[in-house]
């Protein structure tokens, strides 16, 4: 889109001015990585994307969390392409551990930023439709790293990866995979037209349900009241949910982060407007009739 | 010039002196029937489309005297899809541009008698019944999965908002914008938000007009879906349908169809057709060089058939098809149009046929055996439909083919006109396939004469006009699949 190469000469010319130190820790400013709100959830983007998730590259995104694979198919158990004939290289190194947090529509990323030393045994990704805002998370991940260098392991459990999660979630998540599920402040997609393009609906509540394990749990937050009556309809209605109570969700940490370190929601409260939590759990699959 | 038969099937029925086949087309508008006993029949019937003309002419005619379902198909409209309810006693078609399921009952006389119009929202782009033939289960363009009984009892007749459709629920309060001007935060939105006021001052806009008959959302990609199935293994039954984002997805079947069992992804352009074999296994196609061939049931890739290669050396051998080769050879892309079991009764060998768009062959492969390429059928137009006549399950020995008497062989776009619409093939026992001209002779009708949607009043008013136009509207029909290549843009 224009304005976009502008931008990108403008993040070039700043970059260049930094020495190498001072480039290698200097966190991104976002104001070379502002992007237009909206990107269309259905159109052909130019996306990369893994045929599977058992061709998804995680290590390169957490080395720290890499070791070289031993053996063939290491850590590999569920690679579905016997017949890889097309000469594809097999990835050296392997992730330890799977990711198990997913935040949805990331955009710059204040809430992985915040939930990473919090959980510093969990990897955790963000999932961001668009390119300026994902380099910026990106960006930001690699300077934070930079500031806590080694033996330090700040920051080594989240990155963030450019992705249309409405069409390719389970490109990147085997089944029951995931934990935790974030969705903050979806876009509101305010008219009826355009609900189709709401990252929340019946069937696809289909898909986070598959990707996450029995007693994972989606989060929601939004300040649009519509949204949140939406959300909250479209998931009690789907047999793989159940909401979480108030008090499981009081107690549980990740909703005040949620509430008080995404960008939307410290713009939220800065204008006193309201915030809508619901947080539902994955249920376990019924018997088959 | 007679339209091609974009869709044929074939029932298999018992009668007294032993058994039968019954051949249904599609051609334009019209659904064409014929029996192996020679019995030919037309839907709609000359008649009702005599009556369908003078009404168009009466536009005073008062509403009321209107038969409720009008039987004459407009001869703008092509229909897309057709199937057989298991039990043969019924059909059911889609028409693509009014986006309309009807459903037919196989009377006696061979009749079609058209019992439900049902017009969905979304264009169904794949149709298919539950194995009790109680379920149409309507795959749509934009990624959703319908079930709608497939005979409506009375009792569906009242107004029904299904369950989990997409649209929020009707509020009755005056119009008060979703967000605040505290909630908005981009100029956008903004705008959006002054529109909606700006709307909501000139009165609620009429919202679309919910689908008066019962139908539920089982299941949804954000994908368009181009096939769907139903499977049983083991007394479960599953749903697995297939998008133009590389991906098959099986589902539970019903009622648990919101439950997703797993994906088979391999495919690096869309997937447009799945068969089952008799093995088990699953057969993928689309626009990738192989048809992929899966352990669905494990989600596991079992092997890859050379699809696009067998079409090049099939292309390469044929002196008239090698020119229009493009130059650079890398540029030779298939998209498939069709995979049939060809269920040899034989255990330890699975066959399957394939079609793609616009070649004129099929082809054959044999399951866990890709180092030797299969046999060809040579055709004399591109393939677009094969059904199988007078077979039981497993012996599909003898096939008839609907080729595209319309277009040149090999090409999408270049028109020609010849009169055969059919081929008849039998194979012998050395497994070769070869022409049978007694059954040709048989179908005589059916591929010569039979009219498709074009004799009419109207087209013969305006012939050459309106051949173009269908011809368009045809090709629209027939040759869709490489519409679904992605182009990406450079929108970000
Ligand atoms: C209003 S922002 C909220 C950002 C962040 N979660 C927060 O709370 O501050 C919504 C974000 O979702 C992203 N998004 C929308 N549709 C998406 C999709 N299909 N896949 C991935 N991201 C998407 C948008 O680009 C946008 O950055």
């Amino acid at each position: 889109m224009a304005g976009e190469p502008a931008k990108r000469q403008k993040r070039e010319a700043y970059r260049q001015s930094l020495t190498t130190e001072e480039q290698n820790i200097a966190l991104p400013k976002k104001k070379f990585y502002r992007q237009r709100a909206h990107a269309n959830p259905f159109s052909d983007h130019a996306l990369t994307y893994p045929r599977g998730p058992a061709d998804m590259d995680w290590a390169s995104l957490y080395p720290a969390h890499a070791v070289e694979k031993t053996g063939e198919g290491a850590g590999d158990d569920e690679s579905h392409d016997r017949d890889r004939d097309d000469g594809e290289k097999e990835k050296g190194k392997t992730i330890t551990k799977p990711v198990e947090i997913a935040d949805i529509g990331c955009g710059f990323g204040g809430l992985l930023f915040a939930l990473a030393p919090k959980l510093p045994e969990t990897l955790i990704v963000g999932m961001e439709i668009r390119t300026s805002v994902t380099e910026y998370v990106q960006e930001k991940v690699r300077a934070l790293r930079a500031q806590n260098a080694a033996p330090n392991t700040a920051y080594q459990n989240v990155a963030c990866i450019r992705a249309n999660t409405m069409k390719f979630l389970p490109n990147f998540f085997a089944k029951a995979q995931l934990a935790k599920i974030f969705l903050c402040f979806p876009d509101p997609h305010f008219k009826q037209r355009k609900h189709k393009a709401r990252i929340v609906s019946y069937t696809l509540n289909s898909e986070y349900a598959f990707v996450l394990r029995p007693g994972g749990v989606v989060y929601t937050i939004t300040d649009v009241e519509d949204l949140h009556v939406w959300m909250r309809g479209h998931f009690e209605k789907h047999p793989s949910f159940e909401r979480v109570s108030e008090e499981d969700e009081a107690a549980d940490e990740c909703v005040e982060v949620m509430r008080m370190e995404t960008e939307e929601g410290k713009k939220v409260e800065r204008n006193g407007g309201r915030k809508f939590v619901a947080c539902f759990r994955r249920v376990e699959d019924p018997r088959w009739p | 010039m007679k339209l091609p038969y974009q869709c044929i099937e074939v029932a298999d029925r018992s009668i007294d002196s032993g058994n039968e086949w019954l051949l249904f087309g599609a051609s334009g508008s019209k659904l064409i029937v014929q029996s192996s006993t020679g019995v030919q029949s037309v839907w709609p019937a000359e008649e009702d489309e005599v009556r369908h003309i003078n009404r168009d002419d009466e536009p005073e005619e008062p509403p009321g005297k209107r038969v409720k379902l009008s039987p004459a198909a407009n001869p703008e409209l092509n229909v897309s899809c057709v199937t057989l309810s298991s039990d043969k006693q019924y059909l059911v078609a889609v028409t693509a541009e009014d986006k309309c399921i009807r459903v037919f009952q196989i009377n006696s006389e061979y009749q079609l008698h058209e019992l439900s119009q049902r017009c969905m929202a979304r264009r169904p782009c794949s149709i298919i019944l539950t194995p009790d033939d109680s379920t149409i289960l309507c795959a749509d363009k934009f990624g959703d999965v319908y079930s709608l009984p497939l005979l409506p009892s009375p009792d569906d007749e009242e107004i029904e908002t299904p369950q989990n459709e997409q649209t929020e629920p009707v509020v009755e309060k005056p119009y008060a914008p979703a967000a605040s001007l505290l909630t908005v935060h981009s100029g956008r939105n903004r705008k959006t938000l002054e529109e909606q006021l700006k709307q909501a001052s000139k009165g609620p806009s009429k919202p679309k007009e919910p689908l008066k008959f019962k139908h539920e959302l089982l299941l949804g990609h954000v994908s368009m879906l181009t096939d769907i199935l139903y499977a049983t293994v083991d007394d479960r039954s599953y749903v697995l349908t297939a998008d133009r984002d590389e991906h098959i997805r099986i589902s539970r079947g019903l009622p648990q169809a919101h439950i997703i069992e797993g994906f088979c992804l391999g495919h690096e352009d869309f997937v447009s057709r799945l068969c089952l074999s008799q093995s088990g296994l699953l057969v993928s196609g689309g626009g990738d060089a192989s048809l992929l061939v899966w352990d669905w049931f494990n989600n596991q890739l079992i092997e890859r058939l050379p699809i696009r290669d067998s079409a090049l050396s099939y292309f390469e051998s044929n002196p008239q098809l090698t020119s229009i080769l493009p130059e650079d050879r890398k540029n030779f892309k298939v998209a498939v149009r069709g995979i049939w079991d060809l269920a040899s009764g034989e255990t330890t060998k699975y066959e399957i046929l394939v079609a793609c768009e616009g070649i004129p062959a099929l082809f054959q492969f044999t399951l866990g055996d890709r180092s030797k390429p299969g046999a060809v059928i040579s055709l004399n137009g591109n393939a677009l439909d094969v059904a199988f006549l007078g077979s039981s399950e497993n012996t599909r020995k003898m096939i008839v083919v609907s080729v595209d008497n319309v277009h040149k062989p090999g090409s999408t776009t270049a028109v020609r006109d010849s009169p055969h619409r059919l081929q008849c093939f039998s194979r012998q026992g050395n497994g070769e396939w070869e022409e049978n001209s007694g059954v040709a002779q048989s179908l005589d009708w059916f591929s010569r004469q039979a009219p498709d949607g074009n004799d009419n009043a109207y087209a013969e008013s305006n012939s050459i006009a309106s051949d173009t136009k269908d011809l368009a509207a045809v090709r629209a029909i027939l040759y869709g699949l490489e519409n679904l290549r992605k182009r990406p843009g450079a929108e970000d």
